[in-house]
């Protein structure tokens, strides 16, 4: 249930929640019998909900309906063990007393363990995103496969490597120890950071997709925060990162719903609401001895935030902070921006010489990054002959009609 | 003129319907209530779901149900108010039981002496 009383997102949002919790009482291993226990819950609220009235409490109603259904799955299938578990409940139920509820406290708790499950260092981490798109998030293979530009097939794979994994790992839920996740930390902070990104980046044409991911993706960190686990200095960079980005989105996409270019943007769109939160967390994430790639990135976009116009944007600071996110999380992306952003502060030259002394790796090469960031230095520097060659590598490279949309803009301003 | 009263009975075709995901559960929801909200002055009675098990009584046998050997299962029921057959006939087709595929929605008027 969101703040404001809404039943939005109800349906996606409690399967996480429902899932965790069930299966923190009666094992992972009970994967498949809990996923269909909610799944019919939520059936039942949806035949149901429209006759009557939505209930007060919607998490506990469905709560209710799956644990049941998960009682009679493991009745008929003669599972006595898990039976016992639930056998407290049981007892409650039948006699009409108002059964034991997780809080959302819980919930979200029980949330928070499966993420830490399924980021088990054996697991990949394309597996666990999907893993969480799909558990924790409530996204369908179909919809992961649209969000993620991957086959239904694939998604459906890696989501079975991670599930494959979770029911080896007996009582995982239960037996998960605080050291194990603190450890997994900075996996899970990979994994939501994936999660943003694909939302941020994938520049699909239907914004409302976008805008989805990097919401799930925000919900996580905040559980994050809110746990004693994972309130660190890294989570409070974490989402201070994702908060800058996100009160960049309204203006990234004109009406319609082409990309602008940063340059483009017109900047009293940009949510001060968000950018207030970010700033919140930024200063909080300035504790503890160690600094993170969150921290870093995180200030690079509260630089790009507080900058009153392109032109006023601090590059030799931003050019600076590369260096330094360079040196904790090597990158040859991070490599490029630098590029860019010292382009912009020494002149275009400067960044070509950056691209030069680069070990360029194949995948780069063959993304439209590389080819559109050394057109765009090569018409600064009046090398039009080059650009147009490096312009048409672009193009031919980007994955998407609106991102080639987006560089031919970009490159039209030389021509 | 006064209204008349509308039984509308719900088929679908049994097997073969893929379960909807948590986010599309979500869509159906927002539909729903988009609909209801609407014909309110029409829907009489959201009616319930059937269950899957019944029986047939004839007068010479009891066949147990569910009636497997039809294609289609009558799965639900409703009540509705419309001045004639042609309003029932729009507040269903707006709604979203029909736009799901095999789903039909039959409207019978309940007489009355």
């Amino acid at each position: 249930m969101t703040q404001d009383g809404t039943l939005e997102h109800v349906f996606r949002h409690e399967y996480g929640g429902l899932v965790a919790s069930l299966l923190a009482r009666v094992g992972t291993q009970h994967v498949d019998a809990v996923e269909d226990a909610v799944q019919y819950s939520l059936m039942q609220a949806l035949n149901f909900w429209p006759k009557t009235k939505p209930p007060e409490n919607p998490s506990a109603w469905l709560y209710k309906v799956a644990l049941r259904k998960l009682i009679s799955t493991f009745r008929t299938t003669q599972r006595r063990n898990e039976l016992l578990i639930l056998q407290s409940e049981l007892t409650a139920d039948t006699n009409d007393e108002p059964i034991d509820i997780p809080l959302s406290k819980e919930m979200s708790d029980s949330m928070l363990r499966m993420l830490f499950a399924a980021c088990h260092p054996d697991i990949p981490v394309e597996s666990q995103l999907v893993f969480t798109l799909k558990s924790l998030c409530g996204f369908s293979v179909k919809e992961i496969a649209l969000r993620l530009f991957i086959s239904e097939e694939n998604v459906y794979k890696r989501f079975s490597r991670a599930r494959k994994n979770l029911k080896t790992q007996n009582n995982v839920l239960a037996t998960l120890t605080h050291s194990e996740m603190k450890t997994r930390l900075p996996i899970v902070h990979a994994v939501v950071y994936v999660l943003f990104t694909e939302g941020y980046l994938s520049s699909h044409s239907e914004i409302a997709i976008r805008q989805d991911l990097c919401e799930e993706a925000i919900r996580l960190a905040n559980f994050l925060s809110q746990s004693a686990i994972g309130n660190t200095p890294d989570t409070d960079a974490l989402l201070a990162l994702l908060y800058f980005n996100l009160s960049r989105m309204n203006a990234r996409q004109d009406d319609s719903g082409a990309l602008l270019l940063l340059e483009q943007q017109d900047r009293s769109l940009w949510s001060q609401t968000h950018m207030l939160t970010a700033m919140a967390y930024l200063q909080q994430s300035a504790q503890g001895e160690q600094i993170s790639r969150y921290h870093v990135e995180a200030n690079i976009a509260a630089l790009h935030c507080m900058a009153p116009s392109f032109n006023d944007t601090p590059w030799q600071k931003i050019a600076e902070s590369y260096v330094l996110l360079e040196r904790i999380s090597p990158s040859p992306l991070h490599c490029l921006n630098r590029a860019v952003a010292l382009a912009q502060w020494q002149g275009p030259q400067a960044g070509l010489d950056v691209l030069q002394s680069m070990d360029l790796p194949t995948w780069l090469h063959r993304s439209y990054y590389w080819h559109a960031v050394q057109a765009d230095l090569l018409y600064q520097n009046g090398d039009s002959e080059y650009a147009r060659l490096s312009a048409e590598q672009a193009l031919e490279a980007a994955p998407t009609e609106n991102i080639k949309a987006l560089l031919k803009i970009r490159f039209e301003k030389w021509q | 003129m006064s209204n008349k009263t509308f039984m509308c009975i719900l088929r679908s075709e049994t097997g073969g319907c893929e379960q909807p995901t948590p986010s599309e559960m979500e869509v159906m929801y927002a539909q729903y209530q988009a609909w209801q909200d609407k014909f309110s002055d029409n829907i009489l009675d959201m009616g319930n779901k059937l269950g899957d098990s019944g029986s047939v009584i004839r007068q010479d046998s009891v066949s147990d149900g569910p009636f497997i050997e039809l294609k289609e299962v009558v799965g639900g029921y409703m009540t509705l108010t419309a001045a004639n057959l042609d309003e029932a006939i729009v507040v269903i087709k707006a709604s979203p039981m029909v736009s799901n595929a095999g789903v039909s929605v039959e409207i019978r008027e309940i007489s009355t002496p």
